[in-house]
């Protein structure tokens, strides 16, 4: 490591780093690493921005736990690099019925503990998640109302609705297995202090805001993993993962933001990854109500105002891929002849005059106050076609309880959301987005009723590609949205991990490999 | 603990007057105990409502994606649908039996959550107290000995610029120095002396400047007063003046404020926490104030809250002790 004096250049950047450290978001608990969080060896040591909400995989939905987690549980269906599903705990599945889904599992599964993971163990798990006792912030079990066994290696699950995309769905938190016996015996508090699931790694220890450790299992279904060790410890800002890094606390940093990823860039043994995720940016627009928002030129303008790629490369520093119509490269339905909106301020300007707006108009466009940079570069780029849009931004509560409100107006005329699309299937992002009578629905059109109907309802995936075809080419015709991008999963690393995570950025770390 | 004043009140003539006095001072003390609790009491009530002001944790707990009717199950399954006045005394029903419910987020009692965390809050504190003596004492000694001369100057000016830098400055300029470039300390983190070091020096900058500007003041005043001047006419050394006949007495005020630098360090270290990722109380508030985890809000405000009024009650009861004009006159 170079100890030499610095170049005033890098102490100013790492001077400016360690303020934006400081107003990096609050929710972030923990502390930072260091070079005591275990031995390096065969193990692989990962910081990410907080400590877990806690163990139990069905009490959690924040990203930092699920990474932690997903390394000691299985689900039934799982995601693969390729981003298709595949066999998890289940082997096969089909549907028998319109609400009835069956799943065969695979045999000879084992808990760490000894205990069978079998159709017992899938009903156990599925109704506990369903028991509003359990409080579990999963939701994409929302149709789900009973899981019956079969035999032993067999379970059906049932649904209120036809549910095409349950086995996609249960390739996330809402299908992981939990051990029946072993809950029944330590109860749920205890449970959640020593997590017992069948996955590649087994539990060693947990100190809280300090580092969490796991050891490779070696009875896992899939065979042992690589590494013998894995290793969390929490690193809340750009200049603790900085320092960590650079001392060779840890290996590898999840969560970054662009931001933080760009305050990275450059400083020596450290090396950003940046692999196309599932969270896809969106400006919603409320053709609801009265205003120029109900005119489909005006809406249309914006899109040719705001310069997407251009967007990309300020605020998230090129790590970020445009959409042209919602649905997220990578997820079931994307059609790739979609093609984005062309830029330019003139065709934009032409079409505000024509509908009536030859100077623009003054408007608002509402945020959470974490995406403020991205507010702020938006409002620039409509300010230009002369859409005056000023930015109001609300603390993430506010707009969370605004977002879901009753009152379609709660955020304004325009407003900066994103959504992760966590199943891999279009259905995911519109569901609740476009859909005229859901909660985030701004615009009603019944073709797109209808082919959302298609799409949600249908059991012929060719039928349901077909749906989101014609609905992504009806809205980008339509513009009830500035269609903006999905952004990257970024990782900062040293030299010694080997690891590509999939779309959904989660650090399953089955497959990692480390030089030691 | 008497026999540590200076100057020693005449003995009593008999037992009564000691009994009054003894007395009076538990009549000061339950006195003291009931504004306590009083104090405690109007702390969680506006906790409790004003918390409830910021809005739904729901919102926060679920994903957009959920639906109203699962909104509203685990909103009946976290007792939030419940009458307020219901919710408020369930609420001080548990206070006493330090059942401050469980955590929204967490799912946990609150009261192991915090216990959780208060060893590193006490630790950062107690390291930060002692070093803040350990400096501030002398400094504040030899400034009053040199009052006016240079070296007053110039430890003063340092005290000064203690005082007016604010801490996270000061912790990102330690974080550089030692951390970013000499790679002698690390930035962050908790379980080791090495990191302790630096949030320690950070918190301990501004209570070493309070602690020393208002030790020298009070010092330089005793100095000037009769008994000093007898014990230096007695051939006493400066040193041992200061120390033996000038200290003590100047220590009332300076206790006052070192009580409140411990409220301050124990409960005021929030950004410090923040600065080098140090798993204390302050952290935890932060994280629970953005979560609207309600429980965890208003158990850490009223942890805060015990904080003030206990330290206060101790300084109060020590001026008994230390000064016995003050025993005396209850």
């Amino acid at each position: 490591m170079d100890h030499s004096r610095p170049a005033r250049r890098d102490v100013l950047r790492t001077g400016g780093l360690l303020l934006g450290g400081l107003s990096a978001p609050v929710l972030l608990g923990g502390c930072g690493t260091t070079a005591a969080a275990g031995g390096k060896g065969n193990v692989l040591r990962v910081s990410q921005p907080g400590d877990p909400k806690t163990l139990d995989p069905q009490k959690q939905g924040d990203m930092v736990s699920m990474n932690v987690l997903i390394n000691l549980f299985d689900t039934l269906t799982t995601r693969g690099r390729d981003n298709e599903l595949h066999p998890g705990l289940a082997l096969a599945w089909k549907p028998t019925g319109r609400r009835t889904w069956r799943f065969t599992l695979r045999p000879r599964v084992t808990f760490h503990n000894g205990e069978a993971c079998d159709a017992r163990a899938v009903a156990f798990s599925i109704k506990r998640l369903l028991d509003p006792a359990t409080k579990s912030p999963i939701v994409e079990l929302r149709y789900v109302e009973d899981v019956t066994v079969v035999d032993r290696l067999t379970v059906d699950i049932h649904t209120t609705v036809h549910d095409p995309i349950l086995p996609a769905k249960l390739s996330l938190f809402g299908g992981v297995v939990v051990p029946p016996r072993h809950l029944s015996e330590v109860g749920d508090a205890g449970f959640a202090e020593r997590p017992v699931g069948t996955g590649p790694f087994t539990f060693v220890r947990w100190q809280r805001d300090h580092e969490l450790v796991l050891r490779s299992h070696d009875g896992h279904w899939r065979g042992r993993p690589s590494i013998d060790g894995l290793v969390f410890s929490p690193a809340p800002n750009a200049s603790s993962s900085l320092a960590a890094l650079q001392s060779g606390g840890v290996d590898l940093v999840a969560g970054l933001t662009p931001d933080a990823a760009q305050q990275l860039e450059g400083y020596s043994g450290v090396t950003l990854d940046g692999y196309t995720g599932i969270r896809t940016s969106y400006v919603s627009l409320n053709t609801l109500e009265r205003g120029p928002l109900r005119d489909r030129r005006v809406r249309r303008a914006l899109n040719h105002a705001v310069d997407v790629p251009l967007l990309i490369k300020a605020v998230a520093g090129g790590m970020a891929t445009e959409t042209p119509a919602l649905v997220p490269r990578g997820a079931f339905g994307f059609d790739p002849t979609v093609k984005p909106f062309t830029r330019s301020v003139r065709t934009a300007r032409a079409l505000l005059a024509d509908a009536g707006y030859p100077h623009g108009f003054t408007t608002t466009l509402t945020a959470s106050n974490v995406d403020s940079n991205v507010a702020e570069a938006l409002s620039g780029l409509l300010a230009e076609a002369g859409v005056r849009a000023r930015v109001n931004l609300l603390d993430p509560g506010t707009y969370a309880a605004r977002l879901t409100s009753d009152n379609p107006g709660a955020l304004g005329p325009m407003y900066l959301a994103a959504s992760t699309v966590w199943t891999l299937d279009g259905q995911s992002i519109v569901q609740s987005n476009v859909r005229s009578d859901r909660r985030q629905s701004r615009w009603h059109s019944e073709e797109a009723d209808r082919l959302i109907d298609v799409e949600e309802l249908s059991e012929d995936p060719g039928e349901r590609k077909r749906a989101f075809s014609d609905l992504q080419r009806l809205m980008r015709e339509e513009a009830p949205f500035v269609f903006l991008y999905q952004m990257d999963n970024i990782f900062a690393r040293n030299d010694r991990p080997r690891w590509k995570p999939g779309a959904a950025g989660v650090l399953a770390m089955h497959s990692a490999e480390i030089s030691r | 603990m008497s026999d540590l004043t200076p100057d020693k009140p005449p003995a009593p003539a008999d037992t009564a007057p000691r009994r009054r006095d003894t007395t009076g001072l538990l009549r000061t003390v339950l006195k003291r105990l009931g504004t306590a609790l009083l104090v405690l009491l109007c702390t969680a009530t506006v906790s409790f409502f004003l918390v409830r002001l910021s809005g739904d944790p729901v919102k926060i707990l679920l994903p957009p994606d959920a639906t109203a009717r699962q909104e509203s199950v685990l909103r009946a399954s976290l007792g939030l649908d419940r009458p307020l006045v219901t919710q408020y005394l369930d609420y001080l029903w548990g206070l006493p039996r330090l059942d401050f419910g469980n955590s929204l987020v967490h799912g946990r009692p609150v009261g192991e959550i915090l216990a959780e965390r208060l060893p590193a809050t006490v630790e950062l504190a107690a390291a930060a107290l002692l070093l803040t003596l350990l400096v501030a004492v002398p400094a504040g000694v030899f400034a009053a000995m040199r009052r006016g001369r240079g070296s007053d100057h110039t430890v003063m000016t340092g005290v000064l610029l203690g005082q007016s830098t604010p801490p996270f400055w000061v912790g990102i300029l330690l974080i550089l120095v030692f951390a970013v470039w000499t790679h002698a300390l690390p930035a962050s983190g908790y379980g080791t002396w090495a990191n302790l070091v630096l949030p320690a020096v950070t918190l301990a900058v501004y209570s070493v400047a309070v602690v020393a500007r208002l030790l020298r003041s009070s010092l330089i005043d005793v100095l000037s007063s009769d008994h000093i001047r007898s014990a230096r006419a007695k051939g006493f050394g400066p040193l041992k003046v200061v120390l033996r006949h000038g200290l003590r007495n100047a220590s009332l005020p300076v206790v006052t404020v070192v009580g409140l630098e411990v409220g301050n360090l124990l409960g005021g270290a929030i950004l410090t926490e923040r600065v080098f990722s140090w798993p204390g109380v302050g952290q935890l508030t932060v994280e629970a104030v953005s979560n609207r985890d309600f429980p965890l809000v208003q158990a850490t405000v009223l942890f805060f809250a015990a904080t003030f009024v206990v330290v206060n009650l101790l300084v109060d009861l020590s001026y008994s002790f230390l000064d016995p004009r003050v025993r005396t006159s209850r």
